[in-house]
């Protein structure tokens, strides 16, 4: 169970009192994809052009939608001063996270996605709040600053400091727990359908509605449609294949099985791996710059 | 209590914790969701800020559905 979420490769390391806890997955995956973060900001930085009035290459234009679409729909609820000075590092952050998000879909053994492991978001979410306070000092004066977590009677001191942890705790939690369970999901999910896949009369209902959805798909996308129509159908004669044959004792013909369970894993992959995985980094980062934008004002 | 008596109880429990901590994320989800596509359908031109706020609501609203998610898997795997 534990071996496809990663925890069963923490490494203990004692320096005499202290034991500190790492996972080398966790660790490999953060490096390698800063490493990969890093070319590709090389890459698209080569990508620039020396004229600006030229037509913008392919590469250059790719980094103008990137930006864009953190500075107008990211941040577009940070004030018009912050933003420029926001940009790069909320930028950073985003695409770290959706790298980090989208790394558990790869299909290499031992790859878990590294925000499955609570150090890396509460470490991002710890980042966030040491922002928080340096960019609340750089607009307010750290007077001022300080002076707001007795806001609005001093009596609210604790409440405030409280409010806070809350606030950086949940902002990491939120990250791991939701990339947590679609792995556990992942990882229970799969077996279950498998087990339902040795009754002939799961695989059968499968194909027959595949077959259906093909059917309804056709009228409006004629070539998808007719090819999940005929994925149905070959999974239906499989399954009857396989009902007869079992029957008679030969051995199991797993194929459909085996089909029915990689369309399964497809489908789950696609929705936590790359839906949720996209709308968490997304949140991370509009929560982050949210936090930062209440600091500052 | 035989372990086996512990182990379905926290099955359980697991189970009860998840399911029970569904619900009020569930409504507060809905709720938002509600709002915003009715704000959407009275501005159509307010969609991309609706969209983005309507997000934010929903990260924050699930919360407390995270929480009971960690509280049950510490029941199952840690405790």
């Amino acid at each position: 169970m534990f071996a496809t979420v990663g925890k069963d490769l923490v490494l203990h390391l004692k320096f005499g009192p202290i034991t500190v806890a790492f996972n080398p997955a966790t660790l490999g995956a953060v490096l390698g994809i800063s490493f990969l973060l890093l070319v590709l900001a090389l890459w698209l930085r080569r990508g620039i052009p020396k004229d600006p009035e030229a037509v913008p290459p392919r590469r250059f234009a790719f980094l103008l939608a990137l930006m864009d679409f953190v500075e107008n729909q990211v941040l577009s609820g940070v004030s018009e001063k912050l933003r420029r000075s926001l940009l790069p590092f909320i930028a950073t952050l985003f695409l770290y996270v959706l790298t980090c998000n989208l790394s558990s879909i790869l299909p290499i053994p031992g790859m878990v996605a590294p925000t499955q492991d609570l150090n890396v978001p509460l470490g991002l979410a710890l980042l966030v709040y040491v922002l928080t306070h340096f960019y609340g000092i750089r607009a307010k004066g750290a007077f001022r600053h300080v002076k707001g977590y007795l806001e609005p009677i001093p009596v609210m001191l604790p409440m405030n400091i409280a409010g806070d942890m809350g606030r950086t705790l949940s902002h990491g939690f939120r990250l791991f727990g939701n990339i947590l369970g679609g792995a556990i999901m992942l990882a229970v999910a799969i077996p279950v359908l498998l087990r339902f896949m040795h009754s002939p009369f799961f695989t059968g209902l499968f194909a027959v509605v595949l077959a259906l959805m093909g059917l309804v798909l056709r009228r409006w996308k004629k070539t998808l449609g007719m090819a999940t129509f005929s994925l149905g159908i070959v999974l239906l004669v499989l399954n009857a294949l396989e009902f007869v044959f079992s029957g008679v004792g030969v051995a199991r013909f797993s194929l459909s099985a085996l089909m029915v369970g990689s369309v399964a894993s497809f489908f789950l992959n696609a929705f936590f791996g790359i839906f949720a995985g996209t709308i968490q980094a997304l949140v991370f980062t509009l929560l982050a710059a949210a936090y930062i934008q209440v600091a500052a004002e | 209590m035989g372990p086996e008596l512990v182990q379905a109880l926290k099955y359980l429990a697991a189970g009860l914790c998840m399911g029970i901590g569904a619900i009020g994320p569930a409504i507060g989800e809905g709720h938002i969701g509600a709002s915003a596509l009715e704000g959407m359908a009275r501005q159509p031109e307010m969609v991309n800020t609706l969209l983005r706020n309507m997000i934010i609501a929903d990260a924050i609203a699930e919360t407390t559905g995270i929480y009971s998610l960690l509280i049950a898997i510490m029941i199952l795997f840690v405790v």
